[in-house]
């Protein structure tokens, strides 16, 4: 009796997930979808957003800026995750706890504000380009990417692992190359697949620090909740397989890491 | 490693992030009091938020949205992490795994798909109002849109949970009934201290994010909810296009934010075992 309804809570939990976000994936394959089940089988809508020229150069837009959102955020945190990881005391845990925290106290709504209106002059004039919208979408994902590549740093015990490398006369930079980033890389993997999917989806900073020129897929799915719902149904699902992707890979190379250890 | 080569390390994103949070934030502070154009210091904006009544009662509904939201969060939250020490660890793989892809989905899928589950014509809708007849659910309400912001806080609060009372020992709470403590004993001296600190910050992070959220919100009910955040946005995109407004109203944001995180803060330092 027991074990039944902890089967069915556990059936429960599965589907509060998993059913919300299958209803853009049903809709976006239907023809039509106005009484209990959708009617037919189309792709239509994915040609559409794939080759018509109102929706094409967002879905190559989303995927630069995520790309380079992802980039920006591995150059800055993986040195700086390297270094926290080799402070002590003090000033280490608050800089572990400034670049975990910091970005999620202040709300994405609050980093668009700020971004849209302190930049506008030469010689940082990025206000309503796609480089503003970059920066945004990097803050966001930061937290996320430097608690990956931190946590790496931690299980490998990078420090012994450094001072047998420089006994064999190996110098920073070997030991970068050859030692620690090979041994760190499903962390900043996990991270950059968390902060690309993050990215790609992301509407509220977007919504306020992008101009006419850097209008991204999430912008379009706003219009078209409002114009039209079958186009905003296939932009919403090609949304979720970005992230279910993301998490697909992320459980994946979690399960490798694990098994390696084992070993 | 020479000190050189930590200060070259840190200072990429030590510079990035004073300059793309820090900075602007001070700069929306000094807006909120200055006039645009004379560029002389006023009160005008901040008095704004205290006497004109669309601030004031923006800034209660998104107190009591928040506060709304995060409780549910925290109820089932903490009942999912409960029960999640008795599911075995493969189940409970599952779970964190699947609870962690909300975070990432983006606030208009979540909307979307709850328009179509929920929405006017959605299938909950066609099966209780169609075919049983029994009632209509409106998602574009309070209600509907604590519902749609459920699905990413409830799996978010879950997580921080499930790792906590995995945590949680079962031999100290076992001990502590032995050495003859009561139920009561046992959850106000072993259970609370342990699992306080996971659910506080959780709490936090919940209405933190509760507080600054917009897009789901603007999706499902355009302006018509009046709340802090859709404010800000509203003074930033639309027509009462009005910056040092949007300022002043991100500060009262702020404020509140940190007050009531400050007060989650303190809290949990009076419920931890004293070391």
């Amino acid at each position: 009796m027991r074990e039944k309804i902890l089967k069915i809570i556990f059936w429960l939990a599965v589907l509060y997930v998993i059913v919300p976000i299958m209803m853009p994936i049903i809709y976006s394959f239907s023809e039509a979808w106005t009484g209990l089940i959708p009617k037919g089988f189309t792709l239509d809508w994915y040609k559409i957003i794939f080759s018509n020229p109102n929706y094409q150069p967002s879905l190559i837009l989303s995927l630069f800026v995520a790309s380079s959102a992802t980039l920006l955020n591995i150059v800055l945190t993986v040195p700086a995750a390297y270094a926290v990881n080799r402070l002590r005391g003090k000033l280490a845990i608050f800089l572990e706890d400034t670049f975990k925290i910091l970005p999620l106290i202040f709300p994405p709504l609050i980093v668009g504000l700020g971004l849209l209106q302190a930049f506008t002059s030469p010689p940082l004039a990025i206000s309503g380009t796609t480089t503003a919208v970059i920066i945004a979408h990097a803050l966001l994902g930061l937290p996320f990417m430097f608690r990956n590549v931190y946590a790496s740093l931690k299980t490998i015990d990078e420090r012994t692992l450094s001072e047998a490398a420089s006994s064999l006369g190996a110098n920073l930079w070997q030991r970068m190359r050859y030692v620690i980033i090979p041994n760190i890389i499903p962390g900043i993997l996990s991270g950059s697949l968390l902060v690309f999917a993050i990215s790609f989806g992301e509407f509220e900073v977007t919504s306020m620090v992008a101009g006419f020129g850097s209008q991204t897929l999430p912008l379009i799915l706003f219009q078209e909740m409002r114009n039209n719902f079958r186009i905003a149904s296939a932009i919403t699902a090609i949304l979720v397989y970005v992230s279910l992707t993301a998490f697909m890979i992320i459980v994946y190379i979690g399960s490798k890491v694990q098994k390696g250890y084992k070993v | 490693m020479k000190r050189i080569h930590l200060i070259l390390f840190l200072s990429p994103m030590v510079v990035f992030l004073l300059m793309f949070i820090i900075y602007p934030y001070i700069y929306i502070i000094i807006h909120a009091f200055m006039d645009d154009f004379t560029g002389r210091f006023t009160l005008r904006y901040v008095k704004n938020l205290f006497e004109k009544w669309a601030f004031t009662n923006a800034w209660r509904n998104s107190l009591m949205f928040s506060s709304l939201s995060t409780g549910i969060a925290a109820i089932f939250g903490s009942i999912i992490g409960w029960i999640s020490t008795k599911f075995d660890d493969r189940k409970r793989g599952i779970i964190s795994s699947l609870f962690s892809i909300p975070m990432t989905l983006s606030g208009l899928v979540v909307a979307f798909a709850f328009i179509v589950l929920l929405g006017r014509n959605g299938i909950f809708n066609i099966i209780f109002r169609d075919f049983l007849k029994l009632f209509h659910f409106d998602l574009y309400s309070w209600t509907g849109l604590a519902i749609t912001y459920a699905f990413f806080n409830i799996p978010l609060f879950s997580l921080t949970m499930i790792a906590a009372f995995r945590n949680l020992n079962t031999s100290l709470v076992e001990a502590a009934r032995n050495l003859g403590a009561n139920i009561f004993q046992v959850w106000r001296y072993v259970i609370i201290p342990v699992l306080a600190p996971s659910f506080l910050a959780a709490t936090s992070i919940v209405f933190a994010g509760m507080m600054g959220a917009f897009g789901t919100a603007l999706a499902l009910t355009g302006m018509a909810k009046n709340l802090l955040s859709i404010q800000i946005y509203s003074h930033v995109s639309e027509s009462n296009y009005n910056i040092p407004q949007a300022d002043a109203l991100a500060l009262l944001l702020g404020v509140t934010t940190a007050t009531i995180l400050l007060v989650l803060n303190t809290l949990e330092r009076r419920l931890r075992i004293k070391e």
